[in-house]
């Protein structure tokens, strides 16, 4: 079973990557790079130093803008739990803030906060809050009321229902939550590169561009890429630890949004 | 049985609130009243949908009460403001739901230790208590398992365990044994008269088995459908010590019985 999938993705691969080499043959290297070159190219920027020092700087921003963004949007709706008026009251502002191009502020950001990492940190702690936000908010409403009863006869406070009962049930939604953000994460870390920045996978997007150098857009979306994978990897680690308590099959299923 | 009795119930009425695109909504308990002495087993008896499990809610104030009192204690605890009531009355009424109402993320050791971390008394001696106890229903050797891993006896018998264990004065049970097969069922009927025959909690015991409402009963009430009332108490003058198994032998057995499938639609 788990043989045949990585058999079945491993073809898939092959035929992306022959399909990506015959249109590179057709329209020419110059318009489409070459799977080969893309590979020679990032294996060499990963020995020689030079995709570290890049992606690591989107990197960073991505986490930074991560925690800055998720850890209030978790909070958030734990502390409005017992305030369904206020939730009410703000929930047209947040769905406007989820809906909202949030790369579309890019230039706003790099205004406001200058166009060292702060701006591109901000920019992705604004995409990851209206995301992670909406989750944790459904994952808190999906509440089991019978649990919280049973909780509050046995003499439970409001604190013990929330740390016992309130959050356990919605870490799987805040886990969802995070992981949607991830490649919005990413991308907007990437996006706000491009607009202004001398380092970053965004940054070798622009200048390849500017250089006509498709290989070298090719090898930073190949980066960007991977990380996004590498994240959503580590979060499923994290999920399948704390989540070690569901039957197997739900696990599966989830695994399956991936 | 003299005295003042642990709980009054009086006239009490119950109907959910209306629905828009609903007639108006039922009453589902109505114009009830009886009393449960301190260290008596009472059980009820009623069909399903009569509104046991609403008369036990309401008991155990996670339900508002839309007409008449109950007194526990000598205090009037009845509301029809859901905001008024105090679920478990401050760890005095412990209440088995019909529902296990297990914490999916705690195994079983964990779910049963919970009432007494969230009391803050978990120490050494309640450990023991817990495991005596887990024992004592047969679960030992699944102390490290979650609920999705175990039976729906096994759950309900960890649910049952988690309420002995903090020792609340008065308990409710709402079929605590309905989901467990005969033989298991006989060992947990007699369980639990022994732990009460040692502790005399003050115990009201919902099924809708007649025979286990005699087994364990001193008195037995039959409840009517829709609306819920009162229709008979049946007194169940068998002697203690009470062999379970052998209910069906005791003298008085047959006609209480008889009594009793008669009173129930
Ligand atoms: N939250 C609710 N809102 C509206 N009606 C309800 C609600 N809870 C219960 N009822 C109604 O109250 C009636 C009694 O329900 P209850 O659960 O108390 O029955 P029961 O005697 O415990 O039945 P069973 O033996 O099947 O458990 C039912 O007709 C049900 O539809
Ligand atoms: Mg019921």
């Amino acid at each position: 079973m788990r043989w045949r999938v990585w058999f079945d993705r491993l073809l898939v691969l092959l035929i992306l990557l022959a399909a990506w080499q015959g249109g590179s043959l057709w329209l020419g290297n110059y318009w489409l790079s070459a799977p080969w070159s893309v590979a020679t190219r990032f294996f060499a920027a990963l020995f020689n130093g030079e995709m570290v020092f890049h992606a690591g700087y989107t990197i960073s921003e991505a986490l930074a803008g991560s925690v800055i963004g998720g850890v209030p949007a978790v909070l958030l709706p734990f502390l409005l739990r017992r305030q369904p008026i206020v939730v009410a009251i703000l929930d047209p502002f947040m769905v406007g803030g989820y809906g909202a191009p949030k790369l579309a502020f890019a230039p706003l950001f790099i205004l406001w906060f200058g166009i060292g990492i702060e701006s591109k940190i901000a920019l992705v702690a604004a995409v990851v809050f209206f995301i992670v936000y909406f989750s944790t908010l459904s994952g808190v409403r999906a509440l089991e009321p019978k649990l919280v009863q049973m909780a509050q006869v046995i003499g439970a406070s409001e604190r013990q229902v929330g740390r016992h009962i309130v959050f356990p049930g919605a870490v799987p939604a805040i886990f969802a939550g995070f992981r949607i953000a991830v490649p919005y994460a990413i991308g907007g870390a990437v996006i706000a590169e491009l607009i202004s920045s001398n380092r970053g996978l965004g940054y070798l997007v622009q200048t390849g561009a500017m250089n006509f150098d498709t290989t070298q857009v090719f090898v930073a979306i190949l980066a960007a890429t991977i990380i996004v994978h590498a994240f959503i990897a580590v979060i499923d680690l994290g999920e399948r630890f704390l989540l070690r308590w569901r039957p197997r099959g739900a696990v599966l299923i989830a695994d399956h949004g991936t | 049985m003299a005295g003042t009795p642990m709980l009054e119930i009086k006239n009490l009425g119950k109907r959910f609130p209306a629905r828009a695109g609903r007639e108006p909504p039922p009453w589902i308990i109505q114009d009830m009243s009886f009393e449960v002495a301190a260290g008596e087993l009472l059980t009820i008896v009623g069909p399903s949908g009569a509104g046991k499990s609403t008369l036990l809610n309401i008991i155990a104030q996670i339900e508002t009460a839309s007409a008449g009192e109950i007194v526990f204690d000598g205090e009037h605890i009845a509301s029809p403001e859901q905001k008024a009531l105090h679920p478990g009355l401050n760890r005095r009424i412990g209440y088995v739901t019909q529902d296990d109402n297990l914490l999916p993320w705690r195994t079983t050791i964990d779910n049963v230790l919970f009432p007494l971390e969230v009391q803050g008394t978990l120490d050494d001696a309640a450990r023991a208590r817990a495991q005596e106890l887990i024992g004592a229903v047969g679960l030992a050797g699944f102390e490290r398992y979650y609920p999705h891993e175990l039976s729906g006896g096994m759950r309900k018998r960890a649910a049952l365990i988690r309420t002995l264990v903090y020792d609340p004065p008065m308990i409710l049970m709402d079929e605590p044994f309905a989901a467990v097969d005969a033989q298991t069922r006989t060992q947990l009927q007699e369980d639990l008269l022994r732990l009460w025959s040692l502790k005399r909690k003050t115990i009201i015991f919902v099924t809708h088995d007649i025979t286990e409402a005699i087994a364990l009963g001193d008195r037995a009430l039959v409840l009517t459908q829709r609306p819920a009332r009162i229709a008979a108490e049946h007194p169940i003058p068998i002697p203690r010590p009470r062999q379970v198994k052998d209910i069906f032998t005791m003298p008085g057995f047959a006609a209480i019985y008889a009594g009793i499938r008669a009173d129930v639609q």
